[in-house]
């Protein structure tokens, strides 16, 4: 009876989708409470205990308004790309290990699973402005497309540096090598955790990447014909990607959540190594969000193929002749 | 107060148009979202879109040329929605009243024959105080029981 029970509270409540919608508003926050920090502001601090709930303010008021739909747009796919992208990410965030070396579902090849999953959304984002039928939205959603040439071949090199290094394509794999030898995958690969970084920066359209949200030049990119409902279910996919996307850092990167833990322990420590592990991903994250301008399209396609891809290559052939050797 | 109340009061997303200012107010506008006074305290976001705005802050005389796009505006905000008048042209027309005697031949006499206003903020500009004031008040204003 409980073993049938397990699964789906553990789907539904702890490293399911109640627990990411947790998190994802928890680090909403702490991101942009970091930024503010760095621009010498507070932040929100009215909304619950130091504006703790200022994302779960944002996400229910925007529920509570009405829900336009242009005239002129798709309706049935431009009502379809906001349940999609959120159904999308709860599906991979299946793969990310929260409570020990592997997550809740586990099988071979699953970081190319998880690779999968950002193409996947940067597609919903093409079809999400497609459909709008707005001038602002189709110019955003090209540069979406356009965005992921410049950032999806250095994304992929990255993660093959690992995967060569640990000689494993899932992410239990890789985290069980990591507990074994010490946390010795970020010194040999740090170029790679910085491409990754910059790449997810890009994946997740945030200052100097936010190219396809341009706000000073294209209005609001192709999220502008957006209100409402669906606006609130494309701020939600995005904050549980930021969630998503530093999981993986964290699991591929920085050990997982596995670590030293007194026995019989590990469900509470491995969680909360996680979400340390997890905040300082999202606080660098946050950090070039608040140091840099944003770049210009051309400028972003060529930074990724003419620097990142080298650089990404140099590493993989390093890590390639490491294993020879 | 219900969770959508207290949701709106916490959340005012904020619009700016400039229906012909003369760049007095709009700065003391932007001083607003600078590290001194830092709207996003109340939780305030300056947005581009007005799909996703909840109140309309409006500066500058309401000249003939820019009433059709303010009205354009006002109608592509989902309800509910609060428009903000900063400074004097915006509510009466300021210096372009013709001394109180009625408009000139191109303002309207004020934002208010336009769309309806929840609240005024007086000034030559007004302070960034006052502005962040009319905003919270209209923030508390805000909810779906009370349009």
């Amino acid at each position: 009876m409980w073993s049938a029970i397990l699964p789906i509270l553990q789907t539904i409540v702890f490293p399911g989708f109640l627990f990411l919608i947790a998190v994802s508003f928890l680090y909403e926050w702490l991101d942009r409470k970091i930024y503010a920090w760095m621009q010498f502001r507070a932040g929100p601090v009215l909304a619950g205990p130091v504006g703790i709930l200022q994302p779960l303010a944002d996400f229910v008021k925007l529920m509570g308004k009405e829900d336009i739909t242009p005239a002129y747009a798709d309706r049935r796919i431009f009502g379809a790309v906001p349940i999609m992208m959120v159904a999308l990410i709860f599906t991979f965030w299946a793969v990310v290990p929260v409570t020990g070396s592997a997550g809740l579902v586990s099988f071979r090849g699953d970081v190319v699973f998880a690779l999968v999953s950002m193409t996947f959304f940067c597609m919903l984002v093409f079809l999400g402005g497609f459909s709008s039928a707005d001038r602002f939205s189709l110019l955003g959603a090209e540069r979406a497309v356009l965005q992921l040439l410049g950032f999806e071949i250095p994304l992929m090199l990255s993660l093959t540096g690992v995967c060569i290094h640990t000689g494993s394509l899932s992410l239990s794999g890789i985290v069980s090598w990591q507990a074994e030898n010490g946390w010795t995958l970020l010194g040999p690969q740090a170029i790679g955790f910085i491409i990754f970084l910059v790449a997810a920066q890009a994946e997740l359209e945030r200052i100097p990447f936010d190219i396809p949200e341009a706000e000073q030049e294209i209005v609001a990119g192709w999220l502008t014909e957006y209100s409402g409902r669906k606006l609130a279910l494309i701020r939600l996919a995005k904050d549980m990607e930021l969630v998503f996307v530093s999981g993986l850092a964290v699991a591929l990167f920085l050990g997982g959540p596995v670590g030293p833990s007194p026995a019989g322990l590990e469900w509470l420590v491995y969680p909360a190594y996680f979400l340390i592990k997890l905040a300082l991903v999202v606080a660098i994250l946050a950090f070039i969000r608040g140091l840099f301008a944003r770049a210009r399209i051309d400028q972003m396609v060529s930074f990724g193929l003419r620097y990142l891809v080298p650089i990404s290559l140099a590493q993989v052939a390093a890590t390639i002749l490491w294993r020879l050797a | 107060m219900g969770i959508i109340d207290w949701a709106f009061r916490k959340s005012p997303w904020i619009l700016h148009f400039n229906t012909g200012s003369c760049n007095g107010c709009d700065i003391e506008i932007f001083a607003t979202l600078t590290p001194k006074y830092d709207v996003e305290r109340l939780g305030a976001l300056l947005k581009g879109s007005p799909r996703h705005a909840d109140i309309l802050v409006v500066s500058g005389p309401v000249t003939r040329q820019a009433s059709g796009r303010i009205l354009r505006i006002y109608e592509q905000m989902p309800d509910p929605k609060k428009v903000v008048a900063v400074g004097t042209c915006c509510i009466s027309g300021g210096v372009f009243s013709n001394g109180g005697k009625g408009p000139c031949y191109n303002v309207y006499p004020g934002l208010d024959s336009l769309v309806p206003v929840d609240a005024y903020v007086p000034g030559c500009p007004p302070k960034p105080e006052a502005i962040l004031d009319g905003i919270s008040k209209v923030a508390k204003k805000a909810g779906v029981g009370c349009k």
